[in-house]
């Protein structure tokens, strides 16, 4: 199988606290691929380095061929790869509209904007409802998926979502995990980074277990989800 | 009744020239969260162009304007990514003490440069009487009122309504998020700064045109800005607006039927009055930013 990502022995630090200690892992097209473990374990700076948020001190990211690593985020965005950031991010004093428009800040053409604007909105009825309204007006549900949606603008080849089920009901996470499976099946490959493990490996095809800044296990979904007490070894699950 | 009229007028006519001084500072502040204590002199800079222009050089007045929309709205660009950039996320503090360092800065160079003597933007208009029932205008004031206005209407809507508009807005609501939806925050920042600097230069460059300017105006212009922003609210577009129009009238009213010797202190009085019954001004921040 070709792989769509693909990072070797990355390193990075924030100032002198090294986060990252050579994390390497692949993820081919059209796959979920969940990032787990606790907190701190470095899932997020990952994340953060795949996007250019973050600098990576060593190692190399690989996107669809082509190295991307330091490069700047909207080069990174521009090649098609959106990131939706942990806390949803939105800008709450920005209508909802306008915080999709902005998801397709680096799209030039009209017509074009106009479509992915009215393809995005389809799996998230509620947000159509409540384009006129201010972001920070919206529920935790709406502004997660809201934050998604807007990184579907761009139309990006792989979404990395960072805890999209954080603090919200089990019924919306529900319905977020669908719109993942939905995405998957319309071809989009997703790196997916949760606390929930049983939620992350409902959707995923393969996990990577992070701690402390490295990559300790990989494995199947099925594989890890038949096998409790490797889990629990990691996770604390 | 005649009488209040007129001070009604010549207060509206006084705001908008206030609202217009102070637009830079509110939106540099609201878009940026830097507190501009060069503002003052970024206007004395605009009315300084904008006299070696039209006096020394003979260029006509809107020509001059011109110039010094895109001149000072170039080394506004320069100034953030020279200056502020480097103190950019580091607390308001240093924001502060690098505008101060900045505005010693220019207001010295001028003084090298032109000396104390005031000087006047030569306009076209006429300082004939304009005679509207029982108010009387002078024509040249009407016509930078008419000015301002435009210009007020032209920043509203950029900020509003185009995409430049909105990444300002988002790079101020929320950096990391701006930056990953490609907006590059770092030349936002800059084109910010370029418009807050260009605009407060127009609004010396034109009333430079109605009052005098010299290199020493800044430090009045920037309290009087202050006062503008503080009644309508730091960061707030309509508050500039409205604060500025407050300011005015209430200046009018007061050297009319009391002493025009306080006139200045009127906006302190407001202002002091202002912070003790609501502190974040008429407009709100929070739901009113630029």
């Amino acid at each position: 199988m070709s792989m769509l990502l693909e990072l070797t022995g990355i390193e990075a630090a924030y100032g002198k606290l090294k986060a990252l200690h050579g994390v390497s892992f692949s993820v081919a097209q059209a796959e979920i691929v969940a990032l787990l473990g606790a907190n701190g374990a470095g899932k997020s700076t990952t994340l953060r380095v795949i996007s250019g948020l973050m600098k990576a001190s060593a190692g190399n990211v690989v996107f669809n061929g082509k190295p991307i690593a330091n490069l700047r985020p909207d080069l990174i965005l521009k090649l098609g790869i959106a990131h939706c950031p942990e806390e949803r991010h939105v800008w709450p004093e920005m209508t909802v509209e306008e915080n999709l428009r902005l998801g397709g800040y680096t799209c030039s053409s009209k017509t074009e904007l106009e479509q992915r604007l009215e393809k995005v909105v389809q799996p998230f009825a509620r947000l159509r409802e409540r384009y006129r309204q201010l972001a920070g007006t919206l529920s935790g549900g709406e502004q997660q998926m809201l934050a998604i949606a807007r990184a579907l603008m761009s139309s990006p080849r792989l979404l990395l979502l960072d805890e999209p089920s954080l603090g919200l009901a089990p019924r919306i996470t529900q319905e977020l995990l669908d719109i993942f499976r939905q995405l998957r099946d319309g071809g989009m490959t997703i790196v997916l980074v949760e606390q929930n493990v049983h939620n992350a490996l409902s959707v995923a095809s393969r996990a990577y277990v992070f701690e402390t800044g490295r990559v300790v296990a990989e494995d199947t979904a099925k594989s890890l989800l038949g096998n409790p007490d490797l889990l629990r070894a990691y996770l604390g699950g | 009744m005649d009488f209040l009229l007129q001070l009604l007028a010549n207060g509206l006519v006084n705001g908008t020239f206030y609202a217009l001084s102070a637009l830079g500072l509110t939106l540099i502040f609201g878009l940026m969260r830097v507190v501009n204590f060069a503002h003052g002199e970024l206007y004395m800079v605009g009315g300084l162009i904008g006299w070696a222009l039209t006096e020394l050089v003979g260029a006509n007045f809107f020509l001059a304007l011109l110039i010094v929309v895109i001149a000072t709205g170039a080394a506004g660009y320069l100034i953030d990514r020279w200056l502020i950039e480097r103190v950019r996320n580091q607390g308001a503090e240093s924001g502060i003490l690098l505008t101060i360092g900045i505005s010693i800065f220019l207001t010295n160079t001028a003084l090298l440069i032109v000396g104390t003597v005031p000087h006047k933007v030569l306009s076209p208009f006429a300082n004939k009487p304009l005679f509207l029932g029982p108010v009387v205008l002078t024509q040249s004031r009407l016509s930078i009122v008419a000015i301002c206005a435009v210009l007020m209407l032209a920043v509203h809507l950029l900020i509003k309504h185009t995409t430049l508009g909105r990444a300002m807005r988002a790079t101020v609501q929320d950096a990391m998020a701006a930056s990953l939806v490609g907006i590059r925050t770092e030349r936002i920042h800059g084109f910010t700064f370029a418009l807050g600097t260009a605009l407060a230069s127009a609004a010396g460059a034109l009333l430079g045109s109605i009052y005098v300017t010299q290199p020493t105006i800044g430090g009045l212009v920037s309290l009087k800005a202050f006062v503008v922003v503080i009644l309508g609210g730091l960061g707030s577009f309509a508050g500039a607006i409205i604060g500025g129009l407050v300011l005015g009238v209430a200046e009018a009213l007061w050297g009319g039927y009391f002493a025009t010797g306080y006139v200045d202190a009127i906006g302190f009085a407001l202002v002091i009055v202002m912070l003790l019954v609501r502190p974040y001004g008429l407009f709100s921040v929070k739901s009113e930013r630029a």
